[in-house]
């Protein structure tokens, strides 16, 4: 008897639930913009309410929810949701990915919105991805570059000299970089580099090789379509990073789990909007921009957008909060995570000192310093496949006997007919 | 004895109506399940063949008839569909025999009621009440190369353990085992019922016959248990086929898709190239080769056990 | 004789070794996760330990801020239940049917439903989310719980029940229903008491399948707060996918320990019940 009722409750319960659920469905009265994004950091997410609370101040009968999907999914599930009946209404998007859903035609045409203010401070070579036919499909609100944090006390642990020492000398090269992160891991046991969010080798990988490629001189694709990923440049920069994973033992090799934030590493590559991670670190840190290689300065940037979606219910709301959220004031706020591409607040000391954990002279001369003379990092229509199909022929340069150039002939074989 | 027509005609239509009684009490008891079927598995597969004669694209939300040239690009110009297709049959081909064989002999070893066997026997069911991807996260974990702590406890017995889920080699050995030990246990407790049934008295009497415990094991236990084996391959079989959380957490399908296994293939065309047509044609692959299996274990049970009652 | 008896005494202590060695698999993943979810993040990473420095029983409260823990842990709960309990009665009437009663096409509709037994959601998962779009239903609960009753566990529940419903003799049947019975009351009074041993079993691989589901939910759900479990579990990680290990352990160990410690409880009558259904075959 007491099972029986036990069970008549659940279904009583859960019944309710259900109901509850569909009703929050069908709910309808004030618009509520749906919102994705990747970061699940408390502190971006309260800096993007206040930017939406601002905005209901305005707009009273506008509320937006900001929905987090993990970085890795994130396209993946950015399509699911879209092609689904719940269909997000603006959000983010990353340079990668720009090209392939505005070619789908997935992003609202946003140029009337972007017109209400002076859309001509954004600088030029911030806009263009996300502009096609002289229309604009995004708004980049983070222009950020790549760029090294190091750990300053393993640093003095190991008695050499901070990238920073180097970089005032000129000699911050990858070549000074490996070496640092081989003497790290020879005097502190501790690894000397750990890829961008440990992410390298999967989620991250053209971050990770990108720079290094550009600054011998290479690049992975050009503008027209033709793969250089085999180029003899780029052989050199991708044997530098497998010497130093499999030969120095410097990197934190694919598969395992280590975390720089957590004092496992003693450099990573990353962005600005990672340093509120430090925040309860155990040791001193720094930053500096990418070191230079044979052919020079080579920066590389990433960028993300913000972009209003076709396919969601409020079309018209989304395109304004887009504008709202790009206009001057609020880039300045957005300025302590995510680097303006706007020319008046890059200039200006809401950017320098816009993050209190950096002082202003590394935020110029790092960040800023990077950000004149970067490069975005490559896209492409079909990137979701080139990137995935390059992954799987990459795993094979993963291994301590991989064969450098056959490895990245092979790649270059594979994603050549999907570039064009 | 002597029936008027009349009261046969009576008879027959009595017996007639009884039987439309007994047909429409048994139809209605299958009609929800029938219907759900019909909604959820009948007209989506049937969906499926049609999509897999279109150009889908979930992102653009365009579709175009393609006629059959989904299926020509899978079974001509597609490498990576044959890949899939051999590690599908490697993983189940694998895992089966390892689980039943493995699940029979500890179910046999832990089937006395005792203290000691009733912490084994929760120890081997733990896996089976974890998360599949809370398993797979934490072997993950576990797996690393110099790192992981499963190399460090082969190095203490001198062992020199590769990168186990980034090395093509032994990936999929890796996948395989961890899956057999996340169901092990569930094996173990069927088996366990089909063992507490096995009439002593023939053990007995193959004791007093000098059979060995060998020859008990293959003679008597071996065939006794075999209606249960095959159900619990069949189960085992069903699990392995859509074996999909364990394969995305664990390696993605990598290393150089050398896990990539046929389910995951679909997902990754469908929802990570947004090609829902062509994932359609996979999945349609994949059905055929279900339909035949059905039908093989339909006709090995029909032998067995399952034939009408 | 006697050397038999000598071998079966030196073979025990070895069968027990043998016995732990295998056990090693399967209780360590739970060790690691246990400790891990007391550490620290600096811990997890450094050297191999096999138990916390410090105990940091806050990683448990801040499972339940990082994301609404409590109620994703809720949606599986209840969607198990629903699943389970609809599942069931549906399989025990169809069971029933396709073991007692005859109607033409019985066999043919019985190996249809079997076909979908062994289908892997992922064949039909487009087109079901192509058709939940259609009814406005992506991003609720009703996706998983309908694919959970009329998918393969479902199609196997039936299977269950009829092979559960062959055995019991038809005397039994035809004494009730000459001692004036219907049929609906036979299968209500005389069957289904008789069925609990395989209403439990197929209830627990019920409820088992539908707390691992993994794809349906990956695929509807876009809502943290109507999260299941396992995407929960997933998504402990930082703005940059990284995984938050010591919550996710944290997390993980919550989701396995009231159902491992029932287990230890309903040991027993788990395995009668696998016993006395048609289960073990």
């Amino acid at each position: 008897m007491k099972k029986s009722m036990m069970v008549f409750m659940a279904l009583i319960v859960s019944g309710a639930m259900f109901l509850q659920n569909v009703a929050a469905q069908t709910a309808t009265g004030p618009v509520e913009l749906r919102f994705t994004v990747w970061t699940g950091n408390a502190a971006h997410l309260s800096m993007l309410s206040d930017i939406a609370a601002k905005y209901k101040a305005v707009h009273p009968n506008v509320s937006v929810k900001f929905d987090t999907i993990p970085y890795g999914d994130y396209p993946q599930k950015l399509a699911v949701q879209l092609a689904g009946s719940n269909a997000p209404d603006a959000g983010w998007i990353t340079e990668a990915d720009a090209p392939t859903f505005i070619q789908a035609d997935a992003l609202l045409d946003i140029t009337k919105a972007v017109a209400a203010y002076n859309y001509a401070d954004f600088a030029k070579s911030a806009t263009g991805l996300w502009e096609k036919g002289g229309k604009v499909y995004g708004v980049p609100f983070s222009n950020s570059p790549l760029i090294i944090f190091y750990n300053k006390t393993l640093f003095e642990k190991a008695g050499i000299a901070t990238p920073t020492e180097l970089a005032a000398k000129g000699q911050w090269t990858w070549e000074a970089f490996a070496s640092a992160a081989k003497q790290i891991k020879a005097k502190t046991g501790t690894y000397g580099y750990q890829t961008l969010d440990g992410s390298g080798y999967t989620d991250n990988l053209w971050a990770t090789i990108v720079p290094m490629i550009r600054a011998y001189g290479g690049d992975v694709w050009d503008a027209q379509g033709n793969c250089t990923i085999a180029s003899p440049e780029s052989v050199k920069a991708v044997t530098l990073l497998h010497s130093m994973i499999y030969t120095d033992k410097s990197v934190v090799p694919p598969g395992e789990q280590a975390d720089f934030f957590a004092g496992a590493a003693g450099m990573t590559m990353s962005q600005i909007s990672r340093v509120s991670k430090l925040q309860d670190a155990a040791f001193k840190w720094g930053l500096v921009a990418l070191p230079k290689g044979p052919a020079g300065e080579a920066q590389v940037i990433g960028q993300a957008a913000v972009v209003a979606f076709k396919a969601g219910k409020h079309t018209a709301e989304a395109a304004d909060f887009v504008a709202f959220m790009t206009n001057k004031e609020n880039v300045a706020t957005m300025t302590k995570f995510f680097p303006p591409a706007r020319v008046s607040v890059l200039d200006s000391e809401a950017f320098t000192k816009g993050n209190p954990s950096i002082p202003p002279e590394v935020m110029s001369s790092v960040v800023g310093y990077a950000l004149k003379n970067g490069k975005i990092l490559p896209s492409n229509p079909n990137f979701p496949k080139i990137d995935l199909i390059a992954r799987s022929s990459f795993d094979q340069l993963w291994r301590p006997d991989a064969d450098v150039k056959s490895v990245l002939s092979k790649v270059a074989s594979s994603i050549a007919p999907l570039l064009k | 004895m002597t029936k008027t027509p009349s009261a046969n005609r009576k008879k027959n239509h009595e017996i007639n109506r009884r039987k439309r009684g007994e047909y429409l009490f048994g139809y209605s008891c299958i009609a929800p399940q029938i219907l759900g079927f019909l909604v959820f598995v009948l007209g989506p597969l049937v969906m499926v063949i049609v999509y897999g004669f279109e150009n889908r694209n979930l992102l653009t939300g365009k579709t175009t008839f393609a006629g059959l040239s989904n299926f020509t690009t899978l079974f001509t110009k597609d490498p990576l569909f044959y890949k899939t297709l051999g590690n599908t049959l490697v993983f189940t081909l694998g895992l089966v025999p390892l689980s039943v064989l493995s699940s029979l002999l500890l179910a046999l070893a832990v089937r006395k009621d005792s203290m000691r066997n009733t912490v084994f026997r929760t120890i081997y069911f733990a896996p089976v009440v974890t998360a599949a991807v809370a398993w797979a996260i934490v072997w993950k974990f576990l797996l690393q190369g110099d790192q992981g702590i499963v190399n460090k406890v082969l190095a203490v017995v001198g062992i020199h353990g590769p990168n186990w889920l980034q090395e093509p080699g032994w990936a999929m050995g890796a996948v395989i085992v961890t899956r057999v030990i996340k169901n092990l246990g569930m094996n173990i407790i069927i088996y366990l019922a089909a063992v507490t049934n096995l009439p002593d008295e023939l053990y007995e009497a193959a004791r007093i016959d000098g059979a060995s415990k060998l020859q008990a094991f293959r003679k008597l236990t071996v065939p006794l248990l075999m209606p249960t084996t095959l159900m619990i391959t069949m189960i085992t079989v069903i699990g392995s086929l859509k074996i999909f959380d364990h394969i995305m957490l664990m390696t993605e399908g990598g290393p150089s898709n050398a896990t990539m296994v046929l389910v995951y293939y679909i997902y990754y065309q469908g929802f990570r190239f947004f090609e829902t047509g062509y994932a359609s044609a996979l999945s349609l692959v994949l059905f055929v080769i279900v339909l035949g299996l059905t039908l093989a274990q339909w006709g090995i049970g029909k032998r067995f056990s399952y034939q009408e009652g | 004789m006697k050397r038999n008896i000598v071998l079966a005494k030196t073979r025990e202590p070895l069968t027990i070794l043998l016995m732990i060695i295998v056990a090693l698999p399967f209780v360590f993943p739970f060790w690691w996760m246990l400790t891990s979810s007391l550490k620290t993040s600096g811990e997890v990473f450094g050297a191999l330990s096999l138990w916390p420095k410090t105990f940091q029983w806050a990683n448990f409260a801040e499972v339940f801020t990082y994301q609404p823990f409590g109620l994703q842990y809720l949606n599986s709960v209840y969607i198990a239940v629903v699943v389970t309990v609809v599942t069931v009665v549906l399989a025990s009437l169809s069971g029933y049917a396709f073991a007692k009663v005859r109607f033409p096409g019985r066999s043919a509709l019985f190996l249809i439903l079997l076909s979908s037994m062994m289908m892997p959601a992922e064949v039909t998962i487009i087109p079901n989310f192509f058709m939940m779009k259609q009814f406005n239903l992506t991003n609720t609960h009703l996706p998983i719980i309908l694919l959970g009753i009329f998918g393969a566990q479902g199609a196997f529940s039936t299977f269950v029940m009829r092979q559960y419903f062959l055995s019991v003799p038809h005397e039994l049947e035809e004494a009730a229903q000459i001692d004036g019975l219907n049929r609906l009351n036979v299968f209500l009074r005389i069957m289904m008491p008789l069925a609990i041993p395989a209403l439990s079993s197929a209830s627990i691989l019920t409820v088992l399948n539908s707390w691992n589901t993994f794809l349906e939910p990956l695929v509807f759900i876009d809502d943290l707060k109507k999260f299941t479990l396992p995407l929960s579990l997933n998504n402990f990680r930082d703005a940059y996918g990284s995984p938050v290990w010591q919550l996710q352990m944290a997390a993980t160990s919550l989701s396995v320990l009231p159902i491992l410690i029932f287990y230890v409880f309903a040991q027993k009558k788990i395995t009668n019940a696998m016993a006395f259904s048609g289960l073990k075959g």
